[in-house]
């Protein structure tokens, strides 16, 4: 695909900005609504010198993605709520090894087989916890076709950088959207390459810096390193010492703390004076967006925060657009996820409401708007 | 000199040796195991920098991490898929799967099953000890019937696995199984499978002395691989003990050859193919 | 091991009082699986059926495939009535291997036995019995020249390298049959003519070559025995196992105790000590077979053969 504008499916955008960010390897599982970036990453990969491979399950093309990235290369995989439940154990190995590796979860309506061709933002939870043990992860969360392309390639950044999944979490109906979009060109992207081991003697693969992320290492650089899913001391193999397992878990749980900066990202319209402040997030917040203008004509002072990155969520980002308000409104296409932490982050200085929709249908404008309404009246 | 002579071979020079001794339990027929497939690594001349040991969870996960390589204990029943993800980014490697019979039957069936259709160039020795050791002596998918567990008090009512008929029928390009007492006819089997250009599966019948052998009353470790060595057959000796002198038997050697296309060529053919314009296969 | 004893009795194509030498003649070939002893055998019992006598053969066979031992009698005359050889009754004793004919000797008629050679050796596993390094072979350690010094009437000949530098290495016992032509008393023709009933299509020319060959080896002999077809040759030494040091390495605590080295050493030379750890009892006794060293899944047993590398210069 070269530059310039197109037209493309949300789904579309995330395999073009995973090959633009780098990814040369995928493997996946069909499942709706994600299967069209199996499906373009197939036809893309062998393009650029990749790798493409479908898996016998999810389980499987998750735990492909971590061996393919274990051997030095950028790669992702795809899927929707009952595959990123199968692809939970693998993402927690990726967590605790500190394997880079990229997953877009298009999510529909759950639990279970749920509503496979109807939207939902219904894996918020499952994509902070889903996993078992604590463990450090990014997700982030687009709401439009164009930004699905570019968080996916800063999903990459960050997990090239930072030694994390990073899921890419949106919904059927952007997945589906036909949205026209730039596409950069080439060259014109700042991508992240991992930190190599430099091939000092040394070595330890789990001893980091002051940034908190150790160098790498892959298979034929020399090192001979061991990699396990066990709890492993800086020399990579498995302790049981209490002080030894202390000292690394906390570099591990503790080493995206001091990246904030780069990793939260988000958005505040009109959130200077807002009295009542929504906080949503991708499909919800294009609906939140024009329910905060049509309250804004009538006189309300709403505002909109947006987060794009969800965890870590952007806790001090969000404090400082709540500051003047007296209440927050949440609508997300589940049964009150986000909110849990909306409310974490701010229940000492304001009211805390869910919008919430169950039914595989988008929230329109008019129900948060009618929100708004009332949550300004009653203030 | 002779043909089982080591030439050169010492183990400590595959090892990692400030985790030795390992852990296993004495007389786990794991390290004679874990020996054959060092000894035929020394003898094919694979670099260490370029050897990739993937291994999944149980006695036989922790295999790989005394080898002084590039190592991967990954999850459960999950080393061959990762292994296959890693041999499609880094075709360079010599990719070697260490596994056990719950690993790579039960949890790990399915993936078994696809690594043996898709013929990617990938190694699988699967540790039979029949039970799940690490776990303190479960039933497995190759506990014999009426054999003692933790899980059948009673004894063992489900049929077994033949894991080499399985990996045959799913098109495995290699398949056999060895007895871990005949290390050096072990340690030929394994290079076979190391020089065959594609998947190979290989059974090593190991022994749990401390748990298995012990509830089932098996004898000791010596005990235990004599009559490993004696319930097996030569697959040389052909149909002759299909005659009633050994019957019911598991063979041993080479057991399959299927003779595919590695997968991982295939791939890059049809890759290469793709990006010229050509539409994939032409 | 399968024995069958085949016994022939033919040859009523003449009466057996017309037989011009109506005496029972002994022929005992011995060798080892697949060296042509039956073939030999066969093609000397139907040259005596056709000469009008009766034969009979009775042979030992079934280990062809692994080296075993083979033997055949051939008793053929006007009338022949048990089918084996008495002790010290055959009146040729033709070796295909040269221990099998020492071992045999005591066939021969001592006072008029006539013995042919191969001097090649096949050594079998029984010879090996002593598993040390530097052990000797259990073979036949009599030399050509001592045993035809002691028969009557002997031919020791390397009938695999004179077949070699004949073109066919498989004629060996043409020309092994060829020398057995040269001490009995029939026809050339006749001899030739049964021999190209039994030899492959095609290979005719070449094996009445290789039998013409043993034929005229004998007469040489007799005539020159002083000559080069006369002297016995030289046995190759029989190989043997380098005298090397063998050296056990324990690593006493990578041992687990588990005690499948102490059983399983075929010289049971290892044992325990009072921590349970293995230790060299018999040092004289390791044969330095690594037996224990594959088997010991902790590696704590390494064997090391020292000077291998002089022993094999």
């Amino acid at each position: 695909m070269t530059a310039g504008m197109a037209n493309l499916h949300g789904n579309h955008a995330c395999a073009l900005g995973a090959i633009a960010a780098g990814c040369r390897f995928f493997a996946g599982y069909p499942i709706t609504p994600s299967s069209e970036i199996a499906e373009r990453m197939s036809r893309e990969l062998p393009l650029v010198g990749g790798t493409f491979v479908q898996m016998e399950d999810e389980i499987a093309s998750m735990a492909a993605v971590l061996g393919a990235s274990a051997g030095g290369v950028k790669s992702m995989t795809a899927t929707s709520g009952p595959g990123f439940s199968l692809k939970q154990e693998n993402i927690g190995l990726a967590s605790m090894a500190e394997i880079p590796c990229v997953i877009a979860n298009v999510m529909r309506g759950g639990p279970s087989t749920g509503m496979p061709t109807r939207p939902a933002q219904s894996d918020i939870m499952q994509a902070r916890w889903g996993s078992h043990g604590d463990h450090p992860l990014i997700a982030l969360a687009p709401a439009s076709v164009k930004e699905i392309h570019d968080q996916t390639i800063r999903a990459f950044n960050l997990s090239e950088r930072y030694r994390v999944p990073v899921m890419v979490l949106f919904d059927q109906v952007i997945a589906h959207l036909l949205e026209p979009i730039e596409l950069p060109a080439a060259g014109s992207l700042d991508l992240v390459e991992r930190r190599w081991a430099n091939g000092d003697d040394g070595y330890q693969p789990y001893a980091a810096g002051a940034d908190g992320i150790p160098a790498m290492t892959r298979p034929g650089d020399g090192h001979r390193t061991h990699t396990t899913g066990l709890t492993h001391a800086e020399d990579g193999f498995p302790t049981q010492d209490p002080d030894t397992v202390t000292r690394v878990m906390d570099r591990l749980l503790g080493k995206l703390d001091q990246h904030g900066q780069d990793i939260e990202a988000f958005e505040c319209h009109d959130t200077k004076d807002a009295e009542v402040l929504v906080v949503a997030y991708g499909i919800s917040a294009r609906a939140a967006r024009r329910a905060v203008r049509q309250a804004r004509e009538r006189g309300i002072a709403a505002g909109l925060f947006r987060p794009i990155t969800l965890w870590p969520f952007p806790e001090q980002a969000l404090r400082t657009a709540a500051d003047q308000a007296r209440s927050v409104l949440v609508p997300e296409m589940n049964a009150g996820q986000l909110v849990l932490e909306v409310e974490r982050i701010c229940r000492d200085e304001v009211r805390v409401a869910g919008l919430n929709r169950v039914d595989g249908q988008p929230i329109e404008p008019s129900q948060i708007a009618r929100r708004i309404e009332e949550m300004a009246a009653d203030d | 000199m002779t043909e089982t002579n080591p030439a050169g071979f010492e183990i400590r020079d595959y090892l990692r040796l400030d985790l030795m001794p390992h852990f296993m339990c004495p007389g786990c027929g794991h390290g004679i195991a874990l020996r054959a497939l060092l000894w035929a690594v020394h003898e094919l001349g694979i670099e260490k920098d370029e050897l990739a040991i993937v291994s999944g969870i149980g006695c036989s996960g922790r295999v790989g991490g005394y080898i002084d390589a590039n190592t991967y204990h990954v999850t459960h029943g999950r080393p061959l898929a990762f292994a296959t993800g890693l041999k499609l980014a880094r075709p360079d490697l010599k990719v070697i799967v260490i596994t056990g019979d719950g690993d790579c039957l039960a949890i790990g069936g399915n993936h078994l099953i696809h690594a043996c259709r898709r013929n990617l160039d990938l190694t699988c020795l699967m540790l039979n000890n029949e039970v799940y050791g690490m776990t303190g002596g479960q039933v497995s998918p190759t506990t014999a019937e009426t054999r003692l567990t933790t899980t059948t008090p009673a004894g063992n009512t489900e049929p077994a696995f033949d894991a080499c008929q399985l990996a045959e029928a799913a098109g495995a390009g290699l398949v056999g199984r060895e007895v871990t007492m005949q290390t050096p006819a072990l340690r030929n089997l394994i290079k076979q499978g190391l020089e065959y250009p594609g998947f190979s599966f290989l059974e090593v019948i190991s022994d749990c002395t401390e748990i298995y052998g012990r509830k089932n009353d098996l004898g000791e470790s010596a005990e235990m691989v004599l009559s490993q060595k004696s319930d097996m057959r030569p697959e040389a000796y052909g149909n002759v003990a299909d005659q009633p002198f050994r019957p019911n038997r598991l063979l041993t050697g080479v057991l399959a050859r299927n003779e595919r296309p590695e997968y991982g060529e295939t791939y890059r053919r049809h890759a290469d193919g793709v990006a010229n314009g050509g539409k994939a296969g032409a | 091991m399968t024995t069958d004893t085949a016994s022939a009795e033919v040859g009523e194509r003449q009466q057996p009082g017309a037989v011009a030498d109506p005496r029972t003649r002994n022929v005992l070939i011995v060798g080892v699986g697949g060296q042509g002893v039956i073939m030999i055998s066969k093609v000397l019992a139907l040259l005596c059926q056709t000469q009008g006598m009766q034969v009979k053969q009775s042979e030992v066979h079934g280990m062809a495939k692994r080296g075993g031992v083979v033997f055949s009698h051939v008793r053929y005359g006007a009338q022949v009535w048990s089918p084996t050889i008495p002790m010290g009754e055959a009146d040729v004793l033709i070796a295909m291997e040269w221990a099998e004919g020492v071992r045999w000797l005591p066939f021969l008629r001592p006072e008029s036995g006539v013995f042919i050679a191969d001097t090649q050796q096949v050594i079998p596993p029984f010879a090996c019995r002593n598993r040390q390094f530097g052990a000797d072979m259990a073979y036949a350690t009599e030399t050509p020249a001592e045993i035809i010094g002691r028969v009557s009437d002997g031919f020791a000949l390397d009938a695999g390298r004179m077949a070699e530098e004949l073109g066919n290495a498989r004629a060996g016992n043409t020309i092994l049959l060829g020398t057995l032509s040269a001490t009995l008393d029939f026809p050339l023709d006749d001899w030739l003519s049964v021999l190209n009933q039994f030899v492959p299509k095609g290979t005719e020319e070449i094996n009445r070559q290789a039998f013409l060959l043993g034929r005229d080896w004998v007469e040489k002999a007799r005539q020159d025995p002083a000559g080069p077809a006369g002297l016995a040759p030289e046995l190759a030494p029989p190989p043997i196992q380098p005298d090397i040091d063998v050296r056990l390495e324990i690593t006493a605590e990578w041992c687990k105790s588990c005690d499948i080295c102490v059983k399983l050493c075929p010289e049971r030379c290892l044992e325990l000590d009072e921590q349970q750890i293995v230790r060299l009892k018999d040092p004289d006794a390791c044969t330095g077979c690594r037996i224990c060293e594959w088997l010991c899944p902790d590696f704590a047993i390494a064997v090391h053969h020292d000077n291998l590398a002089e022993a094999n210069a």
